[in-house]
């Protein structure tokens, strides 16, 4: 099988697997609907080009996640410079937990949440929506290159923190 | 996408690359012949001399403008790095490229912004102290200006650098 045809099938494998991810993560990034779908096809764009150096040193997922994040975050810092108008996790109010997964998978919470998760620093958006995809402290840490402890404490945390926005703008 | 959309997006982005490359280079080229004209055209040698020596410092900062941008390019190639990391080597790029501002853009057009503007004023009419205080006047405008611009990269840098200390100390390092 020739380098090319060898990305050609590493590609439609990906796609196939975490094509849905890559949807979900440009909305999570990107709200105006024209540039979510420039996002999405760079990141198409860029997990195609990745993968002519895909070597095994970490799991396809793995790689992926990596790759998508990473073009979506020079995507957005394109736009606005990073963290620039972005909030830090300690500027939103503490308050109590929320069932962030079961918004994730309601509908009519989904924007809501987007919007919300476009108001994060670029860490913060970057764990959340690794968390929302159902990834646990470990894959997580392999993806961000962080201890799966420092990734459980940034989560418990930021949950915490955006439970509370979370419900206020619901009651808004 | 289709594996034959994703070929031809490929092609398409090289094409876009190599015609933004094209564009900055050409910009860099209309200033440099507008100042090989002057050094042409103009008798004055220190006007001269000016502009040549502008011309050289504008080519300078051109092949430093193209270095960084190979290593914004390797970034891209660097896709699949963890996300601090890749976020670290973002930051650190554009750090290096705002702290070293003097040394790669503003310090290399100096010696012929000088020599032009001293060539200017005295080669216009009028006794040698008004020449000499309108030269002198517009050197301390000049020097403002690039006091200011080096002044923001500087602050710019200081506030990059607070980020990479977040990530490392994030990361245990």
């Amino acid at each position: 099988m020739s380098a090319t045809s060898e990305q050609d099938a590493r590609y439609a494998e990906a796609a196939a697997l975490y094509g849905a991810m890559l949807q979900r993560l440009a909305r999570a990034n990107e709200a105006d609907p024209d540039r979510r779908r420039d996002l999405l096809q760079e990141m198409h764009l860029a997990l195609w080009r990745s993968l002519a150096a895909f070597d095994g040193r970490c799991a396809l997922s793995t790689w992926v996640y990596r790759v998508a994040h990473n073009t979506a975050a020079t995507h957005v810092g394109r736009h606005i410079r990073i963290n620039r108008g972005l909030v830090p996790i300690e500027a939103i109010e503490a308050l109590a937990d929320h069932d962030f997964s079961a918004a994730f998978e309601s509908n009519d919470e989904i924007e809501r949440l987007n919007a919300l998760i476009r108001t994060l620093r670029l860490e913060d958006r970057q764990l959340l929506t690794l968390y929302l995809e159902g990834l646990d402290a470990a894959e997580t840490g392999d993806v961000m290159g962080l201890s799966a402890n420092a990734i459980a404490t940034r989560l418990s945390r930021l949950k915490t923190h955006l439970a509370r926005l979370f419900r206020e703008t619901a009651h808004a | 996408m289709s594996l034959a959309e994703i070929h031809t997006r490929a092609s398409r982005f090289r094409t876009q690359i190599a015609r933004r490359n094209l564009i900055e280079y050409a910009a860099a080229a209309l200033v440099i012949v507008v100042f090989a004209y002057i050094a042409f055209i103009v008798p004055a040698p220190f006007v001269k001399a000016g502009a040549i020596v502008l011309i050289l410092g504008m080519l300078y900062v051109v092949s430093q403008l193209h270095q960084l941008a190979r290593a914004a390019a390797q970034d891209e190639i660097n896709a699949a790095a963890d996300l601090m990391g890749f976020h670290r080597q973002e930051l650190v790029r554009q750090r290096d490229a705002l702290r070293g501002v003097w040394s790669w853009y503003l310090g290399p057009l100096i010696p012929g912004a000088v020599l032009f503007l001293f060539g200017a004023v005295l080669s216009a009419p009028g006794p040698l102290g008004a020449q000499l205080s309108v030269g002198f006047a517009g050197l301390g405008l000049l020097g403002a200006m690039f006091a200011a611009i080096g002044w923001l990269n500087q602050r710019a840098a200081a506030k990059l650098d607070a980020d990479i200390a977040a990530i490392d100390r994030a990361r245990g390092g």
